[in-house]
């Protein structure tokens, strides 16, 4: 009885596997495309966005059936490069700033600009949404779905019972309040530091609200005097206001604190400040831990001038080289890069929209998204900055300054030497570069 | 029988027993507790030990949102089929290294040996374009056929060793009965070696149920992913999301932990038929 | 344990010799009793098989052999060894993903930045710390728990069932429920020290790379006892009980006992299982990387997760050629380990 129960069991597994092979990408008999599409910041929440918006795509084009792909972020990458590599297996993806240099240069993604030449959609866009969509050489490897930018969430009743009527402005007062909050054995804790994955972010952007009166707007991390910003003196103010934020305001273990780490801080209500993207909105809004009334975000804090920097980041929609129906998966771009999916994906996904329309959508005005209108409105005090981020040495300069800034934050290195190395690092590389 | 135990080493041997019992189960229990605890109360202070509320919420939203259904439904396919298959391709190959002398036996021992001093990373890239040929990217079929591969050489070795304890006598009275080496290997060895293959395959079952790499690798949609995958997406980019994490976590141990707690007598059992060897 | 004991034939694979030598005359007069045990009566007919059988080179047989290997060796080959082979000439080239369109021969130059790396150091140390911190209290708990477990008591089944689990749970997973338990604000290895009164305030474990090596140690402790316990449990099984009444009889105390007769007895078993333990244990940068990533400032890393960090940063050819190096390095120490243990068995017999 158990032989036949077992290889019951094993044809019943069989057939499964062998009926389940059966979503390879390509055209089928009736002229039906199948495309593959790949994500990689990828969370649940998004990822069932992103299956909806896609169902009315395929309602709209009933020949085209979209697979979607989400691996795991940690992951994803080196996934998305894999198949990439391989030629085939991806269509539509997600291409990032920091990604778009390295894959087009590597011939993996497609040039869209004479597909998208009589693309209606462009008219609704904004500037910036525009220029994102190009590269220095005026080639367009994605079209941009939503701007991240960062701006402070802070705990509306924890500064008030700190004594503070109003958040922090600069990052002078951003010490101070969340240094008068921070009482570790109570388990509350004043600022939610990103000492890992991508801590140079955050410790750029003070450095370059430091130094905000004399930066190039071109290129974020040189000054109008063409040295880098790592070399003013504004430089180590900046980095030891930042160390002193660690020591007297944040968790211990903040040290090793990335993205979901310092989001989690936040939202399951033990830290009081947190310097993030407005994608986070939509995350702590679902908190269980601390209701809507508790927090607010206020635009990102400023250095002793009362000026900082914007450092805009951006990811959007691209076509694989590989890939063997272009036309559809362009045009899966541009539905997702206009009308209601885009705004549906910047609203829900909490972004900085790439459309015109926003400027009049009440949804931004209120609450948590006021404060990215203010940035936006103000270019004088929240100047736009493009960050050097195509770069082909980027993700190494990631590595070392990520590095670099929890040696700093465990003792091992100083604000002087950091900086020092730094400054070091960034004039070799432009004079290798020339 | 060696003399009689002491009070006092009694004693002493049940503190160990039952400190390490509380050490081995205590991280089970703190996961299953945190996953019943409503999502707001994980982050309760001062920490709760025994929740106040029991909730489902965690569970019921793995359900929801993701389709955890189909993630497990995909590893018990995968792992059972696998590990399966591994165990009865090992045991051809370890019959006849138990069986024959021959010259290339040791170097296909060592071989075996090597393959468990690779670092999976070294070979996912070309591991993807032989796959992408033989289109089997995206396909469960592919994964078992990888996992297969994966579980050979540390079957072969260890069911090798059951067999070098099965008396020659018991299949050589078969084959004079007229069956040929194939039907004695099946109908006279599998009985006696019961204890043996189910700890096999227990092994083999265990290496692809938790296998994370190459499932990220080698799997696309969102219908052919395992709870391995599905559970690194908990770490997603927005937060760490630790109540979904526990209830996925608990589910994912659970099949594994029932099959190893029912089997363990088993495989005890059935390493001690291969263990004794010089 | 049998995989690891066959693991050594390759340098050893007819020698019948071997501890268990000096004890088969009472085994085989024994058998039948400790045959009754389940196969553990074999090993004496075996022995006497191996004596009488000629290798008789024929083509059926060498057809047999050949038919009944295909299978494996056609998976291993495919699907392990093909891509390993493969992806190694990557070490041999500039092979960077963030630029392919130079993928030129450049010789030794990824091994040569590998060793100068001024990380690699730090690496290779943590990775003999992992290792050995891994191994050492694994063996001697997995001992203690098999000499004591070998012994029926009430609810010993029960026992059992519960203790063995978490070797049925991937390293990944074991990273994140220690993540969970150490972290520092609201994790209960914390919250139980401060009750205990141990701690006044919460230790970071993460953050500290001396503690969160301990934490990392301590997870992989709870994970591998489990291995070391059931094969050792099972190769004490194959010990004659006669052999425990003979010492019993020459008044021999326990810690004599267990020096003089079951550790050589199983000595074999438990060199082997201590090898393949190694070998996994520097292949397991799952755990690791599951708790804390290499983390913080890189000094929890080890030599495999370290080749994962490589490969996020799109090096590919650094990545193969560590890859290569730790086949290598695995290699040779597993050539000397066994010819190490090779020697002592003939120097005892």
């Amino acid at each position: 009885m158990r032989r036949r129960t077992a290889a019951l069991a094993l044809g019943t597994a069989a057939t499964m596997v062998l009926t389940g092979c059966s979503s390879m990408s390509g055209s089928g008999a009736d002229g039906t495309v199948t495309l593959n599409m790949v994500e990689s910041l990828t969370n649940p929440a998004r990822t069932d966005l992103l299956k909806g918006l896609i169902a009315d795509f395929e309602k709209q084009n009933p020949k085209i059936d979209v697979n979607l792909v989400s691996p795991p972020t940690e992951q994803a990458d080196q996934k998305i490069q894999q198949m990439l590599q391989s030629g085939s297996g991806v269509d539509t993806l997600e291409v990032r700033d920091t990604t778009v240099g390295p894959w087009s240069n590597n011939g993996w993604i497609y040039d869209m600009k004479t597909d998208l030449k009589s693309w209606k959609g462009w008219e609704a866009m904004t500037e910036n949404a525009v220029k994102a969509s190009e590269d220095a050489d005026g080639k367009t490897y994605f079209v941009p779905y939503g701007f991240y930018g960062l701006s402070v969430f802070y705990r509306k009743d924890l500064i008030e019972e700190a004594g503070f009527s109003k958040p922090p402005a600069t990052w002078d007062e951003l010490l101070e309040q969340a240094s008068a909050i921070h009482d570790p054995g109570k388990r509350k804790y004043g600022y939610a530091f990103r000492g890992g994955a991508n801590a140079q972010g955050n410790a750029t952007a003070v450095i370059e609200a430091y130094v905000a009166d004399e930066i190039d707007t071109a290129d974020g991390f040189k000054l109008k005097n063409g040295k880098t910003i790592f070399s003013a003196p504004e430089a180590l103010d900046a980095m030891q206001t930042y160390l002193k934020l660690f020591k007297d305001a944040s968790p211990k273990s903040s040290v090793s604190w990335g993205y979901p780490e310092m989001v989690e801080g936040f939202s399951n209500g033990s830290t009081a400040f947190l310097l993030q993207d407005p994608e986070v909105i939509a995350t702590v809004s679902e908190s269980k831990s601390i209701k809507k009334d508790q927090w607010s975000t206020a635009p990102l804090v400023a250095g002793p001038s009362g000026k900082t920097v914007q450092p805009l980041a951006t990811a959007g929609w691209g076509v694989a080289d590989g890939s063997k129906h272009k036309a559809e998966a362009v045009k899966l771009v541009e539905f997702l890069s206009e009308g209601e999916a885009s705004t549906s994906f910047t609203k829900k996904n909490s972004l900085v929209p790439i459309l015109k329309s926003a400027a009049e959508d009440p949804f931004y005005k209120t609450g948590p998204w006021s404060s990215y209108v203010t940035m936006t409105e103000n270019p004088d005090t929240y100047l736009n900055v493009s960050q050097p981020r195509g770069v082909a040495w980027w993700t190494e300069w990631q590595q070392k300054a990520d590095a670099d800034i929890q040696k700093m934050v465990l003792g091992k290195t100083t604000p002087k030497a950091l900086l020092a190395g730094w400054d070091t690092y960034w004039t070799e590389k432009r004079q290798q570069e020339n | 029988m060696i003399g009689k135990e002491s009070t006092a080493g009694r004693a002493a041997k049940f503190t160990f027993l039952g400190l390490w019992l509380v050490f081995t189960v205590f991280p089970l229990y703190w996961i299953t507790i945190t996953s019943l605890k409503a999502p707001g109360d994980i982050f309760a202070f001062p920490i709760a030990y025994w929740p106040e509320n029991f909730s489902l919420e965690n569970y019921s939203g793995l359900f929801g949102k993701a389709d955890f259904g189909v993630y497990l439904t995909n590893s018990l396919i995968i792992a059972t089929v696998a590990g399966a298959v591994a165990t009865v391709i090992s045991m051809l190959s370890a019959y006849v290294l138990a069986r024959f002398e021959f010259r290339t036996k040791s170097a296909l021992l060592m071989a075996a040996l090597v393959t468990q001093m690779i670092p999976t990373f070294i070979a996912l890239g070309p591991l993807y374009l032989l796959m992408t040929d033989l289109k089997m990217v995206d396909n469960r079929l592919g994964l078992i056929l990888v996992y297969i591969a994966v579980c050979i050489p540390f079957c072969t070795v260890m069911l090798r060793g059951f067999f070098e304890n099965i008396p020659d006598a018991l299949e050589e009275a078969a084959m004079i009965d007229g069956l040929s080496r194939f039907g004695a290997l099946f109908r006279v060895l599998l009985p006696v070696m019961r204890p043996g293959i189910v700890a096999a395959f227990i092994f083999n079952f265990v290496n692809c149920w938790n296998e994370l790499f190459l499932s990220v690798t080698l799997m696309n949609s969102d219908s052919n992913k395992t709870v391995p995958t599905a559970l690194n997406g908990f770490i997603s980019s927005f937060n760490i999301d630790w109540g979904s994490m526990s209830a996925a976590a608990v589910l994912t141990i659970l099949p594994t932990m029932l099959l190893f707690a029912f089997a363990s007598r088993h495989i005890v059992q059935g390493l001690t038929a291969g263990a004794v060897k010089g | 344990m049998s995989t690891a004991s066959e693991a050594t034939d390759p340098t050893n694979p007819t020698d019948p010799t071997g501890p268990k030598k000096a004890a088969k005359d009472t085994k085989a007069t024994t058998a039948t009793k400790t045959g009754a045990a389940g196969n553990g009566g074999a090993p004496p007919v075996r022995k006497v098989q191996q004596g009488r059988r000629k290798p008789e080179f024929t083509a059926r047989r060498g057809f047999l052999i050949a038919v009944f290997m295909a299978p494996a060796a056609i998976f291993v080959a495919v699907f392990t060894y093909y891509p390993m082979i493969a992806g190694s000439q990557m070490a041999f080239r500039h092979w960077n993903l963030s630029d392919l369109t130079d993928t030129s021969w450049v010789g030794l130059q990824n091994f040569h930045d590998v060793f100068a790396d001024p990380a690699w150091g730090t690496v290779l140390g943590n990775t003999g710390i992992w290792v050995i911190g891994s191994i050492v209290p694994q063996l001697v708990i997995g001992f203690a728990l098999a000499l004591w477990l070998r012994r029926r008591f009430p609810f010993r089944g029960l026992y059992q069932a519960l203790v063995f689990f978490p070797w049925a749970i991937s390293g990944f997973l074991i990273g994140i429920l220690f993540r969970w338990m150490f972290n520092s604000e609201f994790g209960v290895v914390n919250d139980l020290l401060q009750k205990a009164g141990l701690i006044n305030e919460p230790v970071a474990w993460l953050a500290d790379p001396d503690t969160a090596m301990f934490a990392v140690l301590v997870a992989n402790v709870w994970y591998g006892v489990t291995f070391f316990t059931i094969m050792i449990l099972a190769a004490l099984q194959s010990i004659p009980e006669e052999l425990y009444e003979a010492s019993a009889l020459d008044g021999a105390g326990k810690v004599r006992t267990l020096f003089q007769i079951t550790i050589p007895y199983i000595r074999v078993t438990l060199a082997l299982t201590v090898l393949l333990r190694i070998i996994w244990i520097f292949n397991f940068p799952d755990l690791i990387f599951g708790m804390t990533g290499g983390g913080p400032n890189n000094e929890t890393h080890i030599v495999t997760t370290w080749m994962i960090k490589i490969t996020q940063q799109g090096d590919y050819g650094r990545a193969s050629a560590l890859g290569l190096v730790i086949v290598a390095g695995l290699l040779l120490f597993a050539v000397f380990f066994l010819l190490a243990t090779r020697e002592k068995r003939e120097v005892r017999s």
